[in-house]
């Protein structure tokens, strides 16, 4: 494999493409569409997208993914739009006015291998929840119509959560199994490097975990929510599905940090010492020290408004998101496991500056379900991560309310083998 | 301004309570060690601020909040410039920062009454040379320790920050100083113990075909943090360390043309730049990834590059390249002879201001301090002060590759890996 020159196209027109679904590693290189949101410096599609055209470090040496973004489905333009820019740059890569464009070539049956659909970012309303609500769904909706149309699928990559509602997620899940196609979802804190680069434990028992993070409900809520959920998937009996979520938002936390366990309301202060000794992005309330373990007392006066989410497993494990702006810039995990004293933490590492390669390991995933025509990642961690950031954001709705979940009761089970980056 | 019964009544009992490790409750025990920290400048961000408050407020280590069982007892400050904060420090610690380091050391006294010295002189206000380097006076700092030491028949552990000296002569009187008084003594920057992504260490004993570092900033503060995390590298090869035959430094288009004709491999190239999370360029404009190799877009975004070239008394070819433009973190590619993989990884500078690699080093300084014996030859630092030295050498004599008899610098790899991974 080696990338072609920029300017040319990769394949000539009318070229026999096989089905996607059931073939092995295809002989020619999959046709991919793009559908986003919009396609701007940092949006998730910029990310995404640029590591197909352009390609990205991987493992000692540039890599250039074997498959090639033929059509880019833009909803928003904003100023700082780069999709015309991009596809001058790129010319087999052609602008659509429409979803069902991109995925035709401007015909009228399916015309691509693979579908990334990016719908993050972009100015979208917000209900009255505080959610924003991507198009994720409404763009799902239209690729489906082309498939059934066309008698035929192809894989889908959706990054992030389904959508900010559970029902949609659900039927995007049960659709992609109805009509057998391959469907790829969630973020890049899975597959991202850990410090240290250490996995859960399979098969072992965790009797509670805590993962801590930053930024706002209803967006990197879900990346924290699955910071824990891709280790704990790999727990003895699988995952078993959620019962109840409480979210709780202002001093509440604070009287449940200093609670010091579950039981009392709040959790496992070792938990919560773990995760902030793992992070290499920590506040310092003390003028003039750079790196200090903060009291109580810090972390009350760094942080304004604290979020916590307990999170009760249906086999009993309990987990707590905590999104503690000010306190942190990083996202943590720690877990107690049956029957050892010893705490498990690591940092989920996201490099940031300007390249933000955490999604490479993200569109080698992607890359890898195209030409494999398997998702390499379970897509019920995504249903249930959806679940549970709407559940997080519901309870908030509620007045801070504990919801029974019977919904999340998703059960799933992973292969022992790890898949975050750590070649 | 906090008290020290302030300071550790808030801090304190949160660590004691919350995030102190298993290793240090063990340690408890046992008489904290004093020691005497002597600094060119204590500033916020400052390597002594950096390094100092390991040993005061401790540091994250594997997934625990550590507190050294070692103590802060007196200091030196070279120079006090606005945002001094030695004299906070000291209130808030209670320990004193004296006119003298003899002082220091003695604590006011007449002997020498500290278990360790923490040298850390780096910054502060203090000439160049013609070949640009900062003439930080760390060679006299230790000079004046060692003064100490004969004087009071007493020696102690001496950790000394970044290289030893500008000077390869004066690093060598230090590294001797130390052997001839049988005191311990580790040197040094961050970059061979912070992370590296991914893990890699090459297996000892191996044999080297051709080893590449990347590395950014200015000289001679930068190249020597890319030098000695080279170094780290190559020095567990077959037979070790044995010294440098030669070296040159070649700036500006004579780099590219370098590459062109095989004085460097650019397949390691590739791999080290792979490595890199923080690419210049255009990314800067629009954040996409690049290859910067095969794309051919080094020489328009690296106006001044830099080539260490450093041929190893056994053969072995080891090339630094200086790409500021290119990337601002530090790769390394090698391969290994009989293979044709390629290795690399990058060495993890952490963000500011936490700089937690800082605590990887911290934990080695404390644990010569704490054991008497160095996690790492002091000679890997020695034979980086002579390879900078003889680099820039080489840079103010017209480029011309130097002959480098004086660098018989010998020594072996310790087996362990050191690098942080826990």
């Amino acid at each position: 494999m080696m990338g072609f020159p920029p300017g040319t196209r990769s394949h000539p027109p009318n070229l026999q493409i096989p089905s996607r679904n059931l073939s092995p590693r295809p002989t020619t290189r999959p046709r991919l569409a793009a559908v986003v949101t919009e396609y701007r410096k940092f949006s998730h599609a910029q990310h995404v997208v640029d590591r197909f055209l352009f390609g990205y470090g991987w493992e000692g040496r540039h890599h250039k993914p074997e498959a090639d973004v033929v059509a880019l489905y833009v909803d928003q333009r904003p100023a700082s739009d780069l999709s015309r820019s991009r596809a001058a740059e790129f010319p087999q890569m052609r602008l659509a006015p429409t979803i069902a464009d991109a995925l035709t070539d401007g015909g009228r049956t399916l015309n691509v291998d693979g579908i990334l659909l990016i719908g993050e970012h972009g100015t979208y309303p917000r209900n009255e929840k505080g959610q924003t609500l991507y198009p994720r769904y409404e763009f799902f909706t239209q690729i489906i119509d082309v498939f059934r149309k066309s008698g035929r699928s192809v894989p889908i990559f959706n990054d992030k959560h389904l959508s900010w509602s559970w029902d949609h997620a659900r039927e995007m899940v049960a659709t992609s199994r109805a009509l057998g196609f391959p469907l790829m979802a969630g973020s890049s804190l899975p597959v991202t490097r850990r410090l240290p680069a250490i996995d859960f434990p399979y098969n072992e028992s965790p009797t509670e975990v805590m993962a801590i993070g930053y930024g706002a409900v209803d967006s990197y809520d879900f990346h924290v929510l699955e910071t824990i959920q891709c280790m704990v998937e790999r727990r003895h009996g699988g995952e078993t599905g959620v019962a109840a979520v409480q979210a709780i938002r202002g001093d509440d936390v604070w009287k449940r940090m200093s609670a010091g366990s579950w039981q009392a309301g709040g959790w496992d202060s070792r938990l919560f010492s773990a995760c902030l000794c793992r992070s290499i992005q920590l506040g310092s309330a003390r003028s003039g020290y750079s790196d200090i373990y903060p009291s109580d007392a810090d972390v009350r006066k760094l942080v304004k408004t604290p979020v916590a989410y307990r999170i009760e497993y249906r086999d009993g494990l309990k987990a707590t998101m905590l999104l503690l702006n000010g306190l942190v810039s990083d996202m943590t995990f720690a877990a107690r496991l049956k029957g050892s004293k010893e705490i498990l933490s690591c940092l989920m590492y996201l490099p940031h500056r300007d390249v933000c390669n955490f999604f490479s390991p993200l569109a080698h995933q992607a890359e890898t379900m195209f030409l494999t025509g398997r998702s390499p990642r379970p897509l019920e961690r995504t249903l249930l991560t959806t679940g549970l950031t709407a559940a997080g954001v519901e309870s908030l709705w509620q007045g801070q309310k504990r919801i029974e979940t019977p919904h999340l009761a998703v059960a799933y089970r992973v292969g022992d083998e790890s898949t975050f980056w750590r070649t | 301004m906090v008290s020290r019964r302030e300071f550790l009544a808030t801090s304190g009992s949160a660590i004691a309570l919350a995030g102190l490790s298993p290793a240090a409750l063990a340690a408890g025990a046992a008489k904290p060690k004093r020691i005497a920290l002597v600094s060119t400048v204590w500033f916020y961000q400052s390597h002594t601020q950096h390094i100092g408050d390991r040993f005061l407020v401790g540091y994250p280590q594997e997934g625990h909040w550590h507190r050294p069982n070692m103590q802060i007892v007196s200091a030196y400050v070279d120079q006090k410039p606005a945002g001094d904060l030695s004299g906070e420090r000291a209130r808030s610690f209670g320990f004193t920062v004296y006119p003298t380091i003899a002082q220091a050391l003695r604590r006011g006294g007449d002997k020498l009454a500290v278990d360790a010295v923490l040298i850390v002189g780096e910054h502060g206000d203090y000439p160049h040379n013609a070949k640009g380097q900062i003439l930080y006076p760390r060679y006299e700092f230790f000079k004046q320790c060692v003064e100490v030491f004969e004087r009071d028949a007493r020696a102690v552990p001496v950790y000394n920050d970044k290289h030893l000296s500008y000077s390869f002569r004066k690093a060598s009187e230090m590294v001797a100083d130390s052997k001839r008084l049988k005191f311990p003594m580790l040197a040094g920057s961050s970059l061979p113990v912070t992370w590296r992504l991914p893990e890699l260490e090459l297996p000892l004993e191996c044999e080297i075909d051709e080893a590449l570092m990347v590395g950014v900033g200015s000289s001679d503060p930068m190249d020597y943090h890319a030098l000695e995390a080279m170094q780290c590298m190559v020095e567990r090869r077959r037979g070790g360390e044995t010294g440098i035959k030669s070296v040159q430094l070649i700036e500006g288009p004579a780099v590219w043309q370098a590459g062109e004709q095989g004085r460097y491999s650019k397949c390691l190239l590739e791999a080290a730049l792979s490595r890199s999370d923080k690419i210049l360029g255009k990314t800067t404009e629009d954040a996409r990834p690049q290859d910067l190799v095969g794309s051919g877009v080094l020489p328009k975004i690296v106006p001044q590059p830099a080539a260490y070239f450093i041929e190893r008394r056994d053969g072995t070819r080891t090339t630094l390249l200086m790409l500021n433009g290119a990337v601002a973190d530090y790769t390394f590619a090698c391969r290994l002879k009989g293979s044709t993989d390629v290795l690399s990884t990058q060495f993890f500078l952490t963000p500011t201001p936490n700089v937690t690699y800082s605590a990887s080093l911290g934990s080695k300084i404390e644990e010569m301090f704490a054991t008497g014996v160095a996690p790492y030859p002091v000679e890997r630092t020695q034979i980086v002060c002579g390879i900078l030295e003889s680099c820039l050498d080489s840079k103010v004599a017209g480029h011309s590759r130097l002959e480098t008899p004086h660098l018989d610098v010998t020594y072996r790899a310790p087996a362990q890996s050191q690098f942080c991974r826990e």
